[in-house]
């Protein structure tokens, strides 16, 4: 028990000191509409990927997971619940992981976006029956702002750091692995559900509910691609810069002119 | 007399160069002045979706015919040259141009396996303009489309070539396609050279059919 306790000290600091060195890397990005934010959409920070070698190791072992526990797990999850229910039940573990939401915000000082998701969560816990419905976007219009902590720490100028593919999590990079820690300190589940069984089965039920809303994302990759861990590598790494760097707020940017 | 008669030549003449001289001023000016990025993808993707809806296009049996028709299209608008161009990198230049031609299709025949049956589920989701920018001889057009409830954002990327604007990057949710090759691409022609990148693209061209 202690030593597993010391392992996650352990890890939590090699996480820290991997992405300390990159902390000055995206603090000049602009996000003002100038020649900078141009420049930024056609430019790449460099992949730092140091631990290539064993995370291809994961990426073999998540594979396997994945069409032997994962895929049949999906199939059978779909066949049984109609896709209402899936769409219910997502909106479902979309509002329960509201404080996730509003505090980041307020952490990245949007207040007015963590008003919108605090909003939110009152219209659908209460007329969206406990968040199954999501009268706040059908009824109202208020769409979601969502926002990690691991999207916060690359605001605040952190670093990504390395990158790195786990069991089960699948992608990461140091810094969402901090972030990821964050997020579950702010997870409503995380004080409601005691025992690890539990909170297994409640991750569990949202990630297989999520795949069975997109079903064949992860195959549609492998096949279009000749290096799937480098493939899934730079989409992962985009996806997360570009929420860093807050795509929405660019977009806006785009509709004013 | 003859006078007056040299008066009217010279006047035509001056009319029909008058009307010469106008006639270049208005191409020239039209060669100069591109349309905007946006009012060039736009054309070719209504043209894509029109034969996606197209009930008499629908159907397996119709496939190869379906796709030659968005191919003609997509190709009009999109510059496969370019996007080979730049998922090869630097290297490119040492290529022969048989071997630039033969990479090409290559690659063009992989976007098009991979891509285009995506395209197929279509059923009419309307595609939203955001806007665009351009910067010297670069521009995107921020569109989004609709899918399930939730709004999916697609940034074409474009390059001025000399008569129009063309595609050469696809961002769909911020992940860049081409960059997504590149990246790819790198690690295998530094691995197996271009010979065996060839070779990998053979096979896995193959396997769509």
């Amino acid at each position: 028990m202690k030593s597993k306790k010391i392992f996650l000290h352990i890890l939590f600091m090699v996480l820290v000191v991997t992405a300390i060195p990159a902390v000055q890397a995206n603090a000049g990005v602009k996000n003002d509409g100038s020649d900078e934010e141009i420049d930024s959409f056609f430019e790449q920070e460099e992949t730092f990927d140091p631990l290539e070698s064993l995370n291809r190791v994961f990426f073999v072992v998540n594979d396997k997971l994945y069409y032997w526990v994962l895929k049949p797990v999906s199939t059978a999850y779909t066949a049984v619940l109609p896709q209402d229910v899936r769409l219910g039940l997502g909106n479902f573990f979309v509002n329960v992981a509201a404080p996730v939401r509003v505090v980041n915000n307020l952490l990245q000082g949007k207040v007015g976006d963590a008003g919108i998701d605090f909003q939110r969560f009152l219209i659908n816990s209460t007329l969206g029956f406990a968040g199954f419905g999501d009268p706040a976007k059908e009824a109202f219009g208020i769409k979601a702002k969502p926002e990690d902590f691991g999207q916060t720490l690359g605001v605040w100028g952190l670093g990504e750091g390395a990158y790195l593919y786990l069991p089960f999590l699948g992608p990461l990079t140091c810094r969402d692995a901090v972030g990821f820690v964050g997020n579950a300190a702010l997870h409503p589940a995380t004080y409601v559900l005691t025992d690890f069984p539990e909170e297994a089965a409640y991750t569990g039920t949202d990630k297989v509910n999520l795949m069975s809303l997109h079903p064949g994302l992860y195959e549609d990759m492998k096949k279009n691609s000749l290096d799937p861990y480098i493939s899934i590598r730079q989409a992962y790494l985009e996806y997360r810069r570009n929420k860093v760097l807050d795509k929405d707020v660019k977009t806006n940017v785009f509709r004013e002119e | 007399m003859k006078n007056t008669i040299m008066k009217d030549t010279i006047t035509k003449y001056t009319h029909i160069m008058a009307l010469l001289a106008a006639c270049t001023f208005v191409f020239a000016s039209s060669a100069l002045a591109l349309p905007a990025p946006t009012d060039e993808i736009k054309p070719t993707l209504n043209a894509i979706i029109t034969i996606l809806l197209d009930p008499a296009l629908k159907g397996e049996e119709k496939k190869t015919e379906r796709r030659t028709k968005i191919m003609a299209y997509v190709n009009s608008g999109f510059d496969f040259r370019e996007m080979s161009q730049r998922v090869i990198g630097k290297e490119w230049r040492e290529l022969t141009p048989e071997k630039q031609d033969h990479f090409q299709r290559l690659f063009t025949k992989l976007l098009e396996n991979a891509y285009i049956g995506k395209f197929e589920s279509y059923s009419g989701q309307e595609i939203q303009y955001l806007g665009e920018r351009i910067k010297d001889d670069r521009a995107i057009v921020t569109t989004q489309i609709e899918n399930n409830g939730q709004f999916i954002p697609i940034d074409y990327v474009m390059i001025k070539k000399e008569v129009k604007w063309m595609v050469y990057d696809i961002n769909i949710e911020g992940v860049s396609l081409v960059r997504n090759y590149m990246e790819q691409f790198k690690a295998i022609l530094r691995r197996d050279k271009f010979d065996g990148l060839v070779k990998l693209l053979e096979d896995k061209n193959s396997t769509f059919e």
